[in-house]
């Protein structure tokens, strides 16, 4: 049997890949992904936590909110991509330099 | 256990009216045909309902803290509080866009829709009581705000800050969940109140530095919501970018249920020993209140667009409530209502003004603010007492709120922190002053009247900043009630 640490080990390798995508791409698309692998980071580990830790169901429902939660987000997030390739016909997050100081 | 979770919906009334009235909104605006513009029954639905709600949480102030939903949200009287300064926020924000140009004319109703559910969402974190609550009102708050940001879909500023938006908060809300998670691996719990036991034996296992990293984590998710240094990044761009209805609500509702939460949270740590984890979150906390007002008050010094400005003064606003949640145990929850319903009203009375100002000259920047005392005087010394009392100067109420602030911090014998806020006040001073000097000394650049300032609107504004005043002289009152925000913890 697998070990909870494995486990473990590669939520926080997605974590971390999640991260670095954040920061290293410059397309707004693929800045969206990242941010569903921290998700599915934080989902893994809680059912791991959930099924060889604490034993108890918690983690298993928190899991399902986050997959719902993160499908409505990358919804949203998408409709707005949308919207912002309508006006700039670009998905480069440098072209987003209307607001400044 | 069905009939139980269902009895428990009687203490739950404010929620559910504001939910009823977000889907009746729904019915009404989709019996108007497209022609009809001039919505004006979802307007009157939309304020019936707020009131409604707003006369229910006052019949909640009356009652017992309760934990309800097996123990999933608690209602006391801190967070009953905080729900009524966001519903009456609400009411000032849904009474601006129905006069607002910066809402498109067919999107208004969808507009008040959308607030509706954030306010939902707003009203669950006030009252949150074990991670999945927070988790769920953080993300009902955000992926609305990230809509409603965006709401002047033609415009690029717009689609620019939603975009940002939601970037910063999918990233935030993604490190939350990465903490909440290791949090529940360690306590073995995601009850608020199954914690506290738990803690001693994380720290008999030396896990301690573990528990310390995942609860910075989970502090991300609350730093972004309430906008305080170093997650304040995205505040002004947002809103500067979003339109002033959408501005003026996100400086209250946001930031009320954020520091709803992170009071709640803070309040686990105070057990009766010292623990590493104890001493490091109110180190953080203290270091971070010391930050965001600092930040926020010196970035606001050179700022020309006022929507910013007010972004940032907002931020410098959080950093001082900040300071309210190391006094906890004291009279922490006390002084944070009370700075929370005088911060209300300053914001409303100063948007107000800044919104019909700039539907008038088609910029918010501080050129348009010239000479209004000329064009018109009521309105320019109205603007000028909430700057003052957002300023924090004697005869108004800001006054009161930061005093007793800082008198709690010196209290707790926090020296260094309350010389910092005192001299931020300083800071604040000059920039706010500056824009009374736009107003009252530089001419008028622009030509012509503000009919932007109809009667009604005046006398809203004028309605609005008599708490501002009457605050300021006679606020035993008002403290009487705040001194009622208890906070229920379950033993």
């Amino acid at each position: 049997m697998i070990s909870y640490g494995s486990y473990l080990l590669i939520s926080a390798f997605l974590f971390v890949i999640g991260l670095i995508i954040m920061m290293a791409r410059k397309n707004i698309v693929a800045i969206l992904l990242g941010i569903e692998f921290i998700l599915n980071s934080a989902a893994l580990s809680f059912v791991t936590y959930s099924k060889f830790i604490t034993k108890n169901l918690d983690g298993h429902i928190f899991a399902l909110f986050i997959i719902v939660i993160a499908a409505a987000e990358a919804a949203v997030g998408l409709a707005i991509i949308i919207r912002f390739f309508q006006i700039k016909e670009t998905i480069h997050i440098d072209e987003a330099t209307e607001l400044r100081n | 256990m069905i009939l139980n979770l269902f009895s428990n919906l009687s203490f739950y009334i404010p929620e559910v009216l504001v939910i009823i009235t977000m889907c009746s909104l729904l019915f009404i605006e989709s019996s108007y045909g497209p022609a009809e513009k001039e919505r004006k029954l979802v307007f009157i639905a939309a304020t019936i309902g707020l009131v409604l709600a707003f006369v229910s949480l006052m019949f909640n102030l009356g009652e017992e803290s309760k934990l309800i939903f097996a123990n999933a949200v608690v209602i006391d009287k801190f967070s009953t509080l905080l729900k009524m300064i966001m519903v009456l926020g609400t009411l000032g924000v849904v009474y601006l866009s129905k006069s607002s140009l910066d809402i498109y004319r067919g999107l208004k109703s969808e507009f008040l829709i959308m607030v509706m559910g954030v306010l939902v969402g707003g009203m669950l974190l006030a009252s949150a009581n074990n991670l999945l609550t927070v988790y769920l009102g953080i993300e009902t708050l955000s992926i609305l705000s990230y809509v409603l940001t965006s709401f002047k879909r033609h415009e690029a500023t717009s689609t620019e800050a939603g975009i940002k938006y939601a970037l910063y908060g999918g990233i935030s809300a993604g490190v939350m969940l990465f903490g909440m998670s290791h949090i529940y691996g360690l306590l073995g719990t995601i009850q608020f109140a199954e914690m506290l036991p738990a803690f001693a034996k994380v720290q008999e296992a030396g896990q301690q530095w573990l528990m310390m990293a995942s609860f910075i984590m989970f502090f991300v998710g609350i730093g972004y919501k309430i906008a305080c240094v170093p997650f304040h990044m995205w505040s002004p761009d947002v809103y500067q970018g979003s339109p002033i209805p959408v501005t003026t609500f996100f400086s209250i509702v946001p930031k009320m249920a954020g520091i709803a939460v992170l009071v709640r949270v803070s309040l686990l740590f105070f057990g009766e020993s010292q623990s590493a984890v104890e001493i490091g979150w109110f180190g953080l906390i203290q270091i971070i209140a010391a930050l965001t007002m600092s930040v926020g008050n010196i970035s606001a010094i050179g700022q020309d667009s006022m929507k910013r400005l007010l972004a940032y003064s907002s931020i410098g606003h959080v950093g001082m409530m900040l300071l309210g949640v190391l006094t906890l145990n004291t009279v922490g929850p006390k002084i944070i209502v009370f700075y929370g319903i005088n911060y209300l009203f300053m914001t409303l009375v100063a948007f107000y003004i800044t919104s019909a100002v700039s539907d008038k000259f088609g910029s918010d920047s501080q050129a348009s603010f010239k000479g209004l005392v000329t064009k018109n005087p009521f309105m320019a010394i109205l603007m000028s007492i909430s700057l003052f009392s957002l300023a924090g100067l004697p005869p108004f109420s800001g006054f009161i709120a930061k005093f007793n602030m800082l008198a709690a911090v010196v209290d707790a014998k926090y020296y260094g922190l309350a010389f910092v806020a005192a001299v931020n006040s300083v800071i604040s001073l000059y920039y706010y002053v500056k824009v009374v000097k736009v107003m009252i000394f530089s001419k008028a650049e622009m030509e012509g009247p503000i009919d932007t300032f109809r009667f009604s609107n005046q006398a809203l504004i004028a309605l609005c900043t008599l708490p501002v005043i009457i605050l300021g002289l006679f606020w035993d009152k008002l403290m009487l009630l705040s001194e009622g925000a208890k906070i229920f913890i379950q033993q």
